[in-house]
This record gives structure tokens, sequence and C-alpha cells, in this order.
């Protein structure tokens, strides 16, 4: 069965939505730290590698699936904790663009560490890699990853919604990104609020390594980079510091990203990347005060 | 009045912000159920002085006490959460969250447990809030933004209440509603700094008031000095 | 200020170069290629402060500029009997073109210098986080097309049979060169202009200065040198689109932070210095002999090493170690209170 209208098989449809949905995550991640943080975390992507690498142990430990889950958890858990303290708690006064250097920094050495200890042919995390097969929909075959990526996706979201909202870390957090300081004088724990941010994000990047690591299997230290890369834009996109933007802008760029990946030939899609940063050129040109100031003395980004 | 410490005693307080001295040595106390009005023209010092009491601008000098115990040094979350409340310049209310959020956000900074509505309180005060309670901040008036803010304040259960400039660009007669609520917080118990640029409301108002001037205290006035406009005159451009 | 003065804020930098390079012309030839890196390095890092130092506005996209004048010296200097077989897919006009090696140098300058211009046109309005974001785009566009557009050069492919004439002193008049460009820039109506918007932006434009159109001419006199240093790059080297990409904007970044990215010494002395440690790591994965030990470190050490450097200056000293000025722009973002 074909969407004829646009020359979309389902099964290309599928991977659309999955990795928009992966996409989703990580841009929920990398936007709910740079709401509080005001820190664009271009070490991101090395979370996602550590998360990978860590399924690979697992896998090579012959641990069941949920404990090599359970296990690049808490990697990715304990190593974002890690650079909040030692790198990117001591930099909080510093402009934002520092910060981003700061965290330049933070991927380049630990994407070097990796290189340095798994080499360039890096390590198998195979064991999952069952959910590649897919599943028979009454005669259309839809990848079993596709329908549990895009499920997770959602009730991750669905469940950050909740905890948004409904909870008074959740509301502080909100506050927070609105306002830092107004907030701080009403009492709220900054360091809470912080690591909140902190623990979600790692958790939404844990998520996505286990997803990415169904497709790509082999974990290398650029693992997890080029997404990241692309979700950065999507967010950037849809919009830094504002919640649901953000997160739609990452859900298109995975969706376009999966469904082109399987429709245009190589010599059309190679220069998406073009196209995309072309895009973010444009709307942080037009729109540059919509993306980076918010109540209680923003930067002001434009001259 | 009980030889106990006062709710809040400021203790040769200097601030400075790079090269500028925005407050120098400044002493006053504010006692429990009293207003004290803190007047003076623009760039007196009024506001710094409020945002050094909560932990927010850089103290060279002097001392903070709230109820005999140094905030000196304290972030601001700390000082919210031993007790001392801010109302801040500009309203700095969450335009993009709702009324109630708003005021949950005011639990924060709350020593104790709420038993019942923790809100009760504050609607009671400011009836508007309650029939405003689902809209987001942002669409309220500014008066009924003050209102907000002045309540979110009180929903943490300060003992020193910090208003930075409340009637600021509000009409006479929302500054009205704002005064009637503050009378009933002075009544209520809570130590009030009220920091305004109205002089003549001010004056009249507080139990007594202290103009600042330069970042010093120039004068101190009581109730019934508010009719001396030319005192008043002469401490501003002194 | 008399000129006098000013003499050593060129001649230092000018020293510590030719000092590198007469250093580098007494060691052993397999020695000598990191000297020749360095010297490159010390071009493309001097490009990078003309910029980022007087404007305290970061940009990711240099090595956009250096990429780009090595494609074209490279692409304009290949043999032409070679050139068809090489890179089948290019265009007519650059298959047919060829100008000798230092003529090559210029017009790669001449193109980094345009393709700043351009670049710079709509980009130098935004500050901050907005221009580290939108260069770094700059960088990924860039990469994107010289990956894959065969029409204007090798693509993926490395750069072969470009004459390798960047020899030690071709390398260091080359650098000496950038030192003094940037020099003349710093020292200039211009570039005091340009700092006077990074100290107090809201001063500077009540005073007069247009901050958008000194960050211009700043950013095509960057472009400009480097794209020189590429032209320089690749005819010392088989450059792939590959290696001008992150890494590279990296390790310059951190030359410059680390330096100090204030000053041109900074710039320079960053550079020779950071260039010195990751060339010693680089070559001790071989094994170097330290006062009689033998070391011998894992491939990825130096990289390693330099990002923790960057990390720890960034931290500890932002001012670099020469402590020119900070690279944040002045305002600093108060949204977190101090620690008391």
């Amino acid at each position: 069965m074909t969407l004829a209208f646009l020359n979309l098989s389902w099964p290309v449809f599928a991977n659309g939505l999955e990795f928009g949905g992966i996409y989703a995550l990580m841009a929920v991640g990398i936007g709910l730290v740079f709401g509080v943080l005001r820190l664009v975390n271009f070490a991101y992507g090395q979370l996602i590698m550590a998360g990978g690498f860590a399924l690979a142990y697992g896998s090579q430990w012959n641990l069941p699936n949920w404990l090599s889950i359970l296990f690049s958890f808490g990697v990715v858990l304990v190593l974002s904790v890690a650079m909040d303290r030692l790198v990117f708690r001591p930099l909080r006064t510093h402009s934002p663009a520092v910060m981003l250097v700061a965290t330049f920094a933070v991927a380049f050495v630990l994407q070097n560490i990796a290189q340095l200890a798994f080499g360039t042919f890096g390590k198998s995390a195979g064991a999952l890699a069952s959910l590649d097969a897919p599943w028979d929909f009454g005669g259309v075959e839809i990848k079993k990853i596709a329908v549990i990526a895009v499920a997770t996706a959602a009730v991750c979201l669905v469940l950050l919604q909740l905890l948004l909202t409904r909870t008074s870390l959740g509301l502080h957090m909100r506050a927070a990104s609105m306002d830092f300081r107004t907030a701080q004088l009403l009492g709220v724990r900054a360091n809470r609020v912080i690591l909140g941010a902190v623990v979600i994000s790692a958790l939404f990047a844990a998520i996505s390594a286990v997803f990415l690591s169904v497709e790509v299997i082999q974990v290398t230290s650029t693992f997890g980079l080029s997404d990241t890369i692309f979700v950065l834009a999507g967010v950037v996109l849809g919009g830094l510091n504002r919640p649901i933007p953000a997160t739609l802008g990452g859900f298109s760029i995975g969706f376009a990203s999966g469904i082109l990946g399987g429709t245009l030939p190589a010599n059309q899609s190679q220069y998406l990347p073009t196209f995309l940063f072309a895009a973010v050129i444009v709307v942080l040109l037009v729109r540059p005060n919509g993306l980076f100031t918010r109540a209680g003395g923003g930067v002001v980004e434009r001259v | 009045m009980s030889e106990a410490a006062p709710a809040l005693a400021l203790d040769g307080l200097s601030v400075r912000y790079g090269a500028v001295d925005a407050v120098r040595a400044l002493s006053l106390e504010v006692g429990r159920g009293e207003v004290v009005g803190l007047i003076g023209p623009n760039g007196a010092g009024k506001s710094s002085t409020l945002h050094a009491i909560m932990g927010a601008a850089p103290v060279v000098g002097g001392d903070i006490r709230l109820e005999g115990r140094s905030l000196l040094g304290m972030r601001s979350e700390r000082v919210a959460r031993h007790g001392v409340a801010l109302v801040p310049e500009g309203r700095r209310i969450f335009g993009e969250l709702t009324v109630e959020e708003n005021l949950r956000l005011g639990l924060a900074a709350r020593r104790s447990r709420p038993s019942g509505d923790p809100f009760a309180h504050a609607y009671e005060l400011f009836p508007i809030l309650d029939e405003f309670r689902r809209r987001h901040a942002g669409a309220l008036s500014g008066g009924q933004q003050q209102q907000l803010a002045i309540a979110r304040a009180l929903v943490s259960e300060p003992d020193v209440l910090l208003l930075d400039e409340p009637s600021l660009g509000l009409a006479p007669k929302i500054v009205d509603v704002v005064f009637e609520a503050l009378a009933k917080i002075r009544d209520s118990g809570l130590a009030v700094l009220l920091v305004e640029q109205r002089a003549q409301r001010t004056v009249a108002f507080a139990d007594r008031s202290y103009v600042l001037a330069n970042g010093e205290l120039r004068l101190t006035l009581a109730p019934k000095d508010a009719g001396d406009t030319d005192r008043l005159v002469a401490a501003y451009l002194s | 200020m008399s000129t006098l003065r000013r003499l050593p804020e060129l001649l230092v930098p000018a020293l510590l170069v030719l000092g590198t390079t007469l250093l580098g012309l007494s060691v052993s030839s397999y020695l000598q290629a990191y000297f020749l890196d360095t010297l490159i390095k010390v071009a493309i890092v001097v490009a990078l402060y003309v910029f980022i130092g007087n404007s305290g506005v970061l940009s990711f996209g240099h090595v956009s500029f250096v990429a780009l004048g090595a494609w074209t010296a490279g692409v304009l200097t290949v043999p032409a009997d070679q050139k068809g077989a090489i890179m089948p897919g290019l265009a007519h006009f650059l298959l047919h073109t060829n100008v000798g090696n230092v003529a090559s140098l210029a017009v790669a300058a001449a193109v980094g210098a345009v393709a700043a211009f351009a670049v710079g046109l709509p980009l130098m309005r935004l500050s901050g986080l907005a221009a580290g974001i939108a260069t770094f785009a700059v960088l990924e566009i860039t990469n994107n097309l010289l990956t894959y557009d065969q029409s204007i050069g090798p693509g993926e492919n490395a750069f072969s049979s470009v004459p390798q004439t960047t020899g030690m002193w071709q390398a260091a008049i080359g650098a000496l060169l950038c030192v003094a460009v940037a020099f003349v820039y710093r020292s200039s109506r211009f570039g005091r202009m340009l700092r006077a918007t990074r100290e107090d932006p809201a001063a500077a434009a009540a005073t007069g200065i247009s901050i958008y159109r000194q960050r211009l001419l700043a950013f095509v006199i960057s472009g400009g040198l480097a794209g020189f240093a590429g032209g320089m790059y690749v005819h010392l080297l088989p450059l792939q689109a590959a290696g001008l990409h992150l890494d590279l904007t990296f390790i310059t970044l951190a030359m410059l932070i680390v330096g100090g990215s204030g000053s041109l010494l900074g710039a320079v002395a960053g550079a020779l210095a950071v260039s010195g440690l990751y060339s010693f790591f680089s070559a001790a994965t071989n094994g170097v002999d330290v006062l009689g030990w033998n070391l011998t470190v894992p491939q990825g050490t130096a990289e390693i090493v330099l990002g923790v450097l960057m990390a720890f200056v960034l931290i500890v000293r932002p001012a670099g170690l020469t402590g020119g000025r900070e690279l944040s722009l002045p305002r600093r973002d108060v949204r977190v209170e101090a620690e008391p």
C-alpha cells in the first residue's frame, strides 16, 4: 500500500516517524538544558555516544537487554552530571557563547577519549539488533524499532509534559527558564532545577542512544554526532527557548531526514545539510529576539 | 515592643557596583507590624538596598540582620526561604503561567506545610485574582499584576515583606487598592519595607519613612510630616 | 600614540615566529613537518584573532574560508595535464585555468575575503550565541558543498598533486605577513573602533561607530587571511574536506583562547605553544625521548590534552595565557547569582 499522493511507502513513512520521534526526544533534551541553563550543549552527542558504548559493553558481557539499557542510563546520567559540575557550573556567569565553546571542548575531549579507547572500529552493540526486523501488519512490513521508538517517544513526551505542568519541580523549571533571577528571588532552588533539567536531558539522551544503536549497531566515537548537529539545527529552527516548538523542530528534522533518506537518490539528498543550515541562518536573522531573549535581562543579540 | 531583635535591621550597609557606591553605610530597622517607607529620588539606592537584602547586590560593608541573624552572603533563594519576600520592581510576574501557577511559585519559599488552601488568604486580600485564577498572568492589567506580585510574596508566609515601587505606573484607584492591602498586611504582623517614589503618600501611610539620596540616609520623617513639602524637596535635592 | 612605542606589539610576535622557524630549520626533516604545520596554524589563528579578538564575537566559521582558500589555490595549481584525471568533474573554467604558486595564494586570499564579505553582510548583525550558531551553520554548509561538489574540487578525496611549495621559509613569510596585516589592522583607527564596540557597545554606538561596518571589515580581512593560510596549507599537505571541518575549527579556536583572544601576541603565542604541545603528543604516539625516558602515548592523546587545556583555561583564566581581553562580550549574563 502506498501513500500515493506523497509517493511514500509505509515503511519509509514509519522510518520518518521513527527518526522524528528519536530526534524529538533529543530536541527536548537539548531544549530543556538550554531553557534552564542558557547552555547549548554541543556535547550532547557525546552523551549519546557514551550511552551507545555502554550498550556495547552490555552486549559484550551478555547482559540481558533490560540490564544493558539500565546500565547505559546510569552511564549517561553520571557523565551528564559530571559535565555539569566540572565544566558548566564554573562557567555559569559567562556568556552563552563562551559556554558553547566550552561544550565544544568537552565534546572534543570525549570524542577523542572514545577514539583512543575504542579505535576507529568502535564496539558492537548488537544485542538489540533484532528490533530492526519488521513486523507484519497485514502485508505491510514495518520495522519493530520504528513502532517502539515512536511509542516510547510519545509516552516520554507526555510524561514530561505532566511533570512540567503538574509537579512543583516542573513548575520551578518552567519559571526558571522564563526568568531565572526572579524565580530565585521567590525561593526556587537553583541547583534542584538545574539538576532536574540535566537528569531528564540525560535520560532522553540515553533513550535516544538505545534507539539509534538498533540501526547503527557499530558504535564509534562519532556515534550520535551528526544526529546531534541536525537536531541542534532543528531546535534552532523551531525555537530554542520554547519547549514545544523546539520539540517540533527536532521532530521535523528527524521526520524529513527519515523520509528523504529513503526516497531521494543520493546525489540529491547529500546537499540536505546545506539547505538545513541555510534555513538556520535565515531564522537567526529574521527572528533572533524570538529565540534568545527572555524576561528579566536577556542578552540583546542584534546590533 | 519587646527587646527582641527587630524583624529586619540594616547596620551600616554599603553596596558598591564596580566603581559606583550605590548605598553608603545605611542603618535602619523595621519591626513587626510596622510599615517603614524608603523614599528618595531616582538612583538614590533604594532598589539596591532591597536587592542587597535579598542577596542580589554586591555588599561591601555592614550587615543585614533578620531577627538578629545575619543574612550576609546568602543566596537569594536562601534569603527567601528564611522568610523575606520581595515584590520586585516592575512586578516580574510570569506572564506565560496562569495566576494560580504564579501563586504556586510563591510556595517555594514557604517554611511550613500549608494546611488547607494556601491561597485562601491571598484571594481574600485580592478577590480579583480569585476570579482570574486560570488566566495567563500576562493577560492581566498592570494593577492586577501588581496585586498578583504582592499575593505571590504573601503566599510564602514571610516575616518580612519588601516592596519595590509597587505603585509605579498604576492608576490612582489601583494605588488605593494596593495601599489598602498593605494596611491589612501591616495589621497581620508582618514587617514591611516599602520603597516608593510617591513620597507624600508613603510618608502619610508608613509608621516612619527614611529619605535616601545618593546612597545615604538624609532624613527620617513621621506621618505628620507628609504635608511638609519643603522639607521633602530639600531632602531630595541635598 | 607614536609608532615607535607600538613596535614591540609587532616585533615580539614576529620574533616568536622567526624563532620558531629557525628552530624548525635546525631539526630533522621528520620533525620539520610539525614546525611547518605550526606556522600554518599561526596564520590561521592570527586570522581568527583579527575578527574574534577585536570584535569579541565568536566565529565558528573561519575554517570555511581556510577551506575555500585551499580549494582555490589547489585547483588553480594542480598541473594542467593531471587535472582532468584527478578531478574529472571539474568545471570547465577551473579545468583550464592555472596560475603560479605565489599567485594562487593571492587568489586564495581574495576568495577568502570575498566569501567573508558575502557571509558577513547578513551575519554581522548578530552577536553572542546567535553569531556562534550562525557561523557554525556556515561551516557546515561549506563543508557540505566542498565534500560533494566535484565541479569545484576533489570532493571528499584528498587534494593530490598540488605542488608542495610551502617550505619552511615560505610558511614563515606567510605567517609573518599575516601577523603584519593583523598588526596594521589592530593599530589602525578601524581596529580601535571595533575594540571600542567590544568594550561598551552602547557607548561606541553613541559616538557614531557603526558596529556592523567595523565588524564586517574585520571579518573580511580575517577571511582573506584565512584564505591565504588555506592556500599555504594546500601547498603543504594533500588536504581533505574532512580535515577542514570541526577538528580544525576546534584546534584553532583552542589555540586562540589559550593564548588569549584579546591580543595579537596571545594569538601567536597561543598558536605556537599549543601547537608545540599538540605536536609533542602527536609525535609521542611513535615514541619520543624526554630527558632520557621514552614516552609513548596512544593515538588521540594530543587532542584530549588540548581539549582539557582549553576547558581549563576557560574556567580558570578565560583571558588566556597572555591575559588579553575575555572572549565574551563584557556584558556578562547575570542569570545565576554568584556563589558567596
